[in-house]
């Protein structure tokens, strides 16, 4: 059988958060994580994307030893998940987690604080939550964004390394989103590890200093926002050519480096309008001059995380479908 | 752990709509059957005050213990509070002692004010009989702590609550809650937990000791619980 679930230790371990080493885990014939290998850092502050369905939930159950891989293992601080729990090193706040009923809040941070063994003092995680007002409420009273606070405050109730967040900012408003990534914020600086799956790709783009994109129970990208941006070609270069200026070649467009999509448009007077999707802009546009063109109105733009995230699972869904048609 | 236990004690005494069922309930039916029997005996020659004040807390126990394990598991396990847990220090197995510790409080005052209805009404037993007969029904009651515990893992909880009143009724019905067993019915209440619940009471009667065959009985379906109990709770951590 390959099921081994969790042995790792050794001198790698003292670098590492977290490890998925080809981790697979099938539900029916559904395989929700597929062959994941990844190492989380310490003070390393990740984002985890995906579409709906990629295995977002399910690799974060894994990580925190909710579920046992089919193949591979998972390890936490070189030992395994269940340990590092009780170690009270990880806290985490899921999207599935409920909370107790006919309790008050403060009395549901306090248990939290108690059971952890390094917790901190209830009004400390009740003001670090921003949730100081509702302590003398009934929990089963709070509305969908305070509840989510309330498990916030859960997930940190206690000094740990790593703290995992599944969707954190569900159901917040604003106001309260931008709190909840301040309080975050501080987590970070205080040099604990964060990982955090999310859909507001602008949450990844500012907050984190590395995205990790899942698709389908694979890992199809691991980077820095930019190099994601990078990958996908999420810059675009737009100019115009005109004949005033010599007749500009498109064969030297198409070989421009970095290029991933050209686009040309000719009007009745000459003048055509050349847009770019570039995975490497700045050699780009170096290369242009240096074929002696004379790009006028030249633009550089960003297309953001969310055109790099759906380039990146819409080449991956092309890849996929090819593969199929070959078999 | 100790924690965890004070929290459950104190939600569930917290809950009123818990206590009314528990406590108030079986209490006003023990005063109705009282005047209904108007000082009478049941079937069996038991004066009929004695014999509802046992069935009636037993009742009360019963149905403290079921509907306040089956229920909150049920829903617990549904709502993700389970999940939670786990992710805690807390070993595995402290939300199901933290559940039956509060059962084991939660029984003492449905069996108390029973009790105390009685004293009231002119039930004699000796302080030693009175304690006894107490200790000895607390203890019963953990049998169906661990039913509630295995109930609540067996099903979703739209499901459990009419399965626990089904449970419940029949085991009442059939157990001596609202009349004497007689008869050929007595061939299959020995197969029923709460038949065996009442009859260890028996000892209280004059001339009559400890019942131990109904105490063996209870101890083997203690076992039987705590053994589906813990089978149910280890495939329920697997799925979660």
């Amino acid at each position: 059988m390959g099921r081994m679930s969790t042995v790792t230790a050794g001198p790698r371990a003292d670098g590492e958060v977290a490890a998925f080493r080809r981790v697979s885990k099938s539900y029916g014939r559904v395989k929700a994580v597929n062959g994941l290998d990844l190492v989380l850092r310490p003070g390393e502050t990740v984002a985890l994307l995906g579409p709906n369905g990629a295995g977002k939930s399910s690799s974060l159950d894994l990580l925190l030893g909710l579920r046992e891989p089919d193949q591979g293992s998972v390890s936490l601080f070189g030992g395994t998940p269940r340990a590092a729990i009780e170690a009270g090193r990880v806290g985490a706040m899921l999207q599935s987690g409920g909370l107790m009923g006919d309790v008050k809040v403060r009395e549901l941070v306090k248990f939290a604080c108690d059971v952890h063994p390094r917790g901190h003092r209830v009004d400390e995680v009740l003001a670090n939550a921003g949730i100081t007002e509702l302590a003398d409420r009934k929990v089963d009273k709070l509305s969908g964004g305070q509840e989510q606070r309330v498990r916030f405050a859960l997930a940190v109730a206690g000094a740990n390394d790593l703290i995992v967040l599944d969707e954190p900012t569900t159901g917040m408003d604003v106001s309260v989103r931008q709190q909840f990534w301040a309080s975050m914020r501080a987590q970070a600086d205080a040099g604990r590890t964060v990982l955090f799956a999310t859909h507001y790709l602008e949450e990844a783009d500012s907050i984190a200093d590395r995205v990790l994109v899942l698709h389908r129970g694979r890992l199809i990208a691991d980077g820095s926002s930019a190099e994601i941006k990078a990958k996908a070609g999420a810059r675009r270069i737009s100019f115009e050519l005109h004949p005033a200026d010599g007749p500009g070649e498109e064969t030297v467009l198409r070989t421009l480096p970095g290029t991933v999509s050209l686009d040309v448009t000719g009007r009745a007077d000459g003048v055509r309008t050349v847009r770019i999707r570039s995975s490497d802009a700045d050699a780009g546009v170096a290369a242009l001059y240096r074929a002696g063109l004379y790009p006028r109105g030249l633009e550089v733009t960003s297309l953001g995380l969310e055109q790099a995230f759906l380039t990146i699972t819409g080449e991956q869904d092309a890849a996929d479908s090819t593969e199929e048609d070959a078999r | 752990m100790r924690t965890l236990i004070q929290l459950e004690v104190m939600r569930s005494l917290r809950n009123r709509r818990y206590l009314m069922f528990t406590v108030l309930y079986p209490a006003l039916l023990y005063v109705f059957f009282i005047s209904a029997y108007s000082g009478g005996n049941v079937a069996g020659g038991i004066p009929a005050k004695s014999y509802f004040m046992v069935s009636m807390a037993t009742f009360g126990a019963v149905g403290a213990v079921l509907t306040g394990n089956a229920q909150r598991i049920a829903l617990e396990r549904k709502s993700g509070w389970v999940r939670q847990l786990r992710l805690t220090a807390l070993p595995g197995r402290a939300y199901t002692f933290g559940k039956i510790a509060a059962c084991a409080v939660t029984t003492l005052p449905a069996i108390a004010v029973v009790f105390a209805i009685g004293a009231i009404e002119g039930v004699k037993l000796s302080a030693g009989q009175w304690l006894g007969l107490a200790a000895v029904l607390w203890l019963g009651s953990f049998v169906f702590a661990a039913l509630g515990v295995a109930l609540g893992y067996a099903a979703q909880p739209e499901a459990v609550q009419p399965l626990v009143m089904i449970i419940y009724m029949l085991m009442a019905a059939f157990g001596g809650t609202w009349f004497p067993v007689s008869g050929s019915l007595k061939n299959f209440a020995r197969f029923n937990p709460v038949y065996l619940y009442n009859q260890l009471a028996s000892f209280v009667q004059p001339g009559h000791s400890m019942n131990t065959t109904a105490a063996a009985g209870m101890a083997g379906f203690l076992a039987v619980f705590v053994a589906g109990a813990a089978y149910l709770y280890r495939k329920d951590t697997k799925q979660a």
